[in-house]
């Protein structure tokens, strides 16, 4: 097979990932607040109608009322976003995952309706609910809420540790793969965390309530911070079921992935520090203020979370199955020697901007094959990266492209894309002259040929975390 | 694709059909609410002022629209799902194409919503009538071009590859087509006589738990159904002859004339339904009864014609035997029971939720 043709857009100095990953982390959290805001009302109804908390009841109203105005249509509206995006950034992955999962999309979206539903049943009625009534509608709202997360939660993990579905290609095992449960138990975990800080800024905006009585609720939905202690243990057991060299890229191997990594950590370290000492021993009140920074605390460490879990996956995007580059490991042979864009339909948009046809086509390759990662000149900009190696470390580098990153995939063009592709890069390091000789016009060429495609060869074939000649 | 549908496809083409257009068919529904709703209550503001604010439709509209924008987002959900399996290609090129004008319908949405809780609001004394109406029109201009957007992407999705390149190279984030605005304006009008029956159906509930009154707005609601049917009737015979030969054969030829027929059928009964509740001046649950059915029948004919449209023209482009050869291997992924098992429990649960709230006394 070939791989399909998409016309790719350009995101300017900013890095695809980066407009996905912050998009992903906006949508993960308007999604944990409400997944953990259901449960929290859920249990603090259950504490209004058994007379253990006199205004619980008057918090869920509350609280509700956030929820509906906040998650209801932003959390809707950036999770078709997220579709959206994926869409711009790799077509063939979200078709993929499409392909593989439209049934389990198709559940999710039948919890995801009763969710709204049920919501919005309660929102316009609750005030007229008897007691009994309100409780089951928060029970239906909130398990339709952890259910939607049950099901997508299945697809994400899929895409970085597909188990045994990369044998058996059969929707279920891909489903229950080896990182769903760790991951739909630490996220459970954190949406908890979540509702229950954003809980303390809703208590704090209740200005009927004296000081006391906030107080009682607030250590009410301090109890939602307990859970938080298993943490360190959940997180243990997700590393656990990552492949070994995503594991090593958050452990120091990429000092971008170990830095949001520690940025998470810290975050909810902090949090948890905050919630061990202030609020479970020592019973303290926690202000409006003090909230707001714990909530902005636990956007900080799921962003750090998100990107992480977007980062390690590389140089997959589907791990064993499809390439960030949207190449499947099967194809790189074929394109080796057919060359990675001699399909590719799409003209250059700025073709007249570049000296020559070489550099052209080096554009092209650049827009194929590293795009997707690397900008010329913004974010990870090559021109940064390889602008000032030596000609061969550069030919070198890239055609032993898997090798100088584990986390980029095998380099999947000819020898004469390579070099356009190279000489784009030192063009645009000359500072884009006009004028600009061709390389392969030379007559040192053949020789230079000789030498790409061994290093092609030496490198093979196989992604860079395994050996040369290593088999999985 | 001369034989009526789906008789002539595959059996995974038409049951990937089937699951799109009626999940399309909830999405339209709700949209149609959302989308000549805010029409009627900007047009309110504008010409009708008090009178309008007070008016018991637009007071329902106001109501009701950040609810009915929720679900219209929630229902084109599923289609859209099914929409990738049945035409991926071409819906993400055409995605990628109009970049971030297409993405542009995210913050309209939000923009929308929120606008419309203002709507909702009611205004701080002193403030003019202006604000207001500025307001209702920005309301139904969010809508509007989350629409137009929608169409323009339908018909670039459905172009041939050269015309995607060329408008690639262009580097253009809007897509000119002349089919545009005629398509676009068929969408809208055809919107009134849907949200003119849910509106009928709301007042009319209304009136029976003796909230209102069944004559409440019953004129009005009944005489917008009514205009809109005609003039989107119309409308429709003139975008006909804007469609191409392939698609103007094919849905006057034996594969679409069915189709054809029920969808003016269906106009035809919602015609009667909307005059005879015109002539009573208050809702009753039979008239509504027909004309709902007349509105079910024109949605089937009318969403049926629209995609044997689209597979004619893209047999013209990259050809159906390639189309159907993905939707057989997309069909055997397994997990189809486990989705219709969810989707019986979860409609039933959702059933079980609204019946709960509606016993309850006001
Ligand atoms: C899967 C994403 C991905 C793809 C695709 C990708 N790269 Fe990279 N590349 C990276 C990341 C991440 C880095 C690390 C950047 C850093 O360390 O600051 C990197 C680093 C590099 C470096 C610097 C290496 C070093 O050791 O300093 C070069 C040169 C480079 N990439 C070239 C390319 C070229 C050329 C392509 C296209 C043929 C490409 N990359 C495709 C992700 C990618
Ligand atoms: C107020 C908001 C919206 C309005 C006014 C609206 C309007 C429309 C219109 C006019 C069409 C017909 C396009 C055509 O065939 O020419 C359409 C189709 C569609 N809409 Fe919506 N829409 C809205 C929101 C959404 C959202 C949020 C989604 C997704 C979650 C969605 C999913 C779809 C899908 C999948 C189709 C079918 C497209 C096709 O067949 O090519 N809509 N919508």
């Amino acid at each position: 097979m070939n791989p399909p043709y998409y016309p790719v857009s350009d995101f300017g100095p900013m890095m695809k990932g980066m407009v996905i990953g912050g998009l992903g982390i906006v949508h993960v959290f308007l999604a944990m607040f409400a997944i953990g805001g259901g449960l929290l009302m859920c249990y603090f109804q259950w504490l209004a109608q058994t007379g253990r908390s006199p205004n619980a009841r008057r918090f869920v109203d509350g609280y509700f009322k956030a929820l509906v105005l906040i998650s209801f249509v932003v959390g809707a509206v950036t999770g078709v976003a997220m579709w959206f995006v994926s869409i711009q950034v790799s077509p063939r992955t979200i078709g993929m995952m499409v392909e593989e999962f439209h049934w389990v999309w198709g559940i999710e979206w039948t919890f995801f309706s009763l969710e709204i539903t049920a919501g919005y049943c309660f929102y316009r009625c609750s005030a007229r609910l008897p007691d009994r009534d309100r409780l089951l509608l928060l029970g239906i709202y909130s398990a339709a809420s952890w259910f939607s997360l049950f099901w997508i939660n299945g697809i994400l993990t899929w895409q970085l540790t597909p188990g045994d579905w990369s044998r058996t290609r059969e929707v279920w095992s891909g489903f229950f793969n080896p990182g769903f449960l760790p991951s739909l138990l630490f996220r459970t975990v954190t949406a908890m965390t979540v509702a229950s800080l954003a809980a303390c800024v809703v208590i704090n905006t209740m200005a009927d309530l004296d000081r006391a009585a906030r107080k009682a609720l607030i250590n009410k939905a301090a109890h939602f911070l307990f859970p938080m202690a298993a943490m360190p243990f959940l997180s243990a057991w997700y590393f656990g079921t990552m492949p070994e060299d995503s594991r090593r890229m958050v452990f120091g191997g990429s000092i971008v992935m170990t830095l949001f990594m520690g940025l998470a950590t810290g975050a909810s370290l902090l949090i948890g520090l905050y919630a061990g000492f202030a609020l479970l021993l020592k019973r303290l009140y926690i202000n409006g203020a003090t909230a707001t920074l714990l909530v902005a605390l636990s956007f900080a460490a799921t962003a750090g979370g998100e990107f992480v879990r977007e980062g390690v996956r590389k140089p997959y995007t589907v791990r064993e199955a499809l390439y960030s580059t949207s190449v499947a490991p099967e194809e790189v042979t074929r394109l080796r020697a057919e060359g990675c864009v001699a399909r590719d339909p799409y003209p250059l948009r700025d073709a007249a901007n570049y000296p020559n046809d070489q550099v052209r086509l080096g554009a092209k390759v650049f827009r194929f094959h590293c795009n997707v990662c690397h900008t010329m000149d913004g974010a990870n900009a090559l021109r940064h990266l390889a602008g000032d190696w030596t000609p061969v470390q550069r030919r070198m580098n890239i055609a032993q492209l898997q090798r100088t990153k584990t986390f980029m995939p095998p380099f999947s063009g000819t020898p004469e894309e390579l070099e356009a592709l190279v000489r784009l890069i030192e063009w645009a390091t000359a500072g884009r002259p006009r004028e600009w000789p061709v390389s392969t016009d030379r007559e040192d060429w053949p020789e230079g040929r000789r030498r790409i495609r061994a290093w092609l060869d030496e490198a093979g074939v196989a992604p860079g975390f395994l050996k040369p000649g290593e088999r999985r | 694709m001369d034989a009526p549908f789906p008789s002539g496809l595959p059996f995974p083409t038409a049951a990937y059909l089937v699951l799109y257009l009626v999940t399309l068919w909830v999405h339209i529904a709700f949209m149609n609410y959302v989308l000549a709703g805010s029409a009627t209550l900007a047009a309110g503001l504008v010409v009708g002022g008090r009178a309008a604010k007070e008016h018991p439709i637009c007071a329902l509209l106001r109501d009701w629209m950040p609810f009915m924008l929720s679900a219209a987002i929630t229902a084109g959900i599923a289609p859209l799902l099914f929409l990738q399996v049945l035409y991926k290609e071409q819906f993400y090129t055409a995605n990628l194409l109009l970049f971030f004008r297409w993405m542009a319908i995210l913050p309209a949405l939000i923009l929308g919503f929120y606008l419309g809780y203002l709507l909702k609001k009611e205004p701080a004394p002193g403030r003019g009538r202006g604000g207001r109406i500025a307001l209702g029109i920005a309301v139904f201009a969010c809508f509007a071009f989350v629409g137009w957007s929608w169409v323009e992407n339908h018909l670039l999705s459905v172009q041939p590859e050269e015309c995607w390149k060329e408008h690639y190279v262009s580097g253009a984030h809007l897509y000119a087509s002349p089919e545009l605005l005629p398509r676009l304006l068929l969408w809208f009008v055809a919107g009134f006589p849907t949200m003119a029956l849910m509106v009928g159906w709301q007042l009319w509930d209304r009136g029976r738990r003796g909230k209102g009154d069944p004559a409440d707005g019953a004129r009005a609601g009944s005489a917008i159904g009514l205009a809109g049917v005609v003039v989107s009737a119309l409308w429709a015979w003139r975008y006909f002859y804007l469609l191409s030969d392939a698609a103007q054969k094919i849905v006057s030829g034996p594969a679409g004339r069915l189709y054809l027929l029920l969808s003016i059928a269906g106009g035809a009964i919602e015609l009667v339904a909307f005059a005879a509740l015109l002539r009573r001046g208050r809702w009753s649950p039979g008239w509504l009864a027909l004309g709902s059915a007349g509105l079910v029948a024109n949605f089937v004919g009318t969403g049926v014609m629209n995609e044997t449209i689209r597979l004619v023209t893209l047999d013209g482009t990259v050809g159906l035997p390639l189309l159907f050869a993905r939707h057989a291997a997309s069909w055997k992924v397994a997990g189809f029971p486990v989705f219709l098992f969810f989707l019986a429990l979860n409609v039933g649960l959702m059933a079980f939720c609204v019946r709960r709230v509606r016993r309850l006394p006001n």
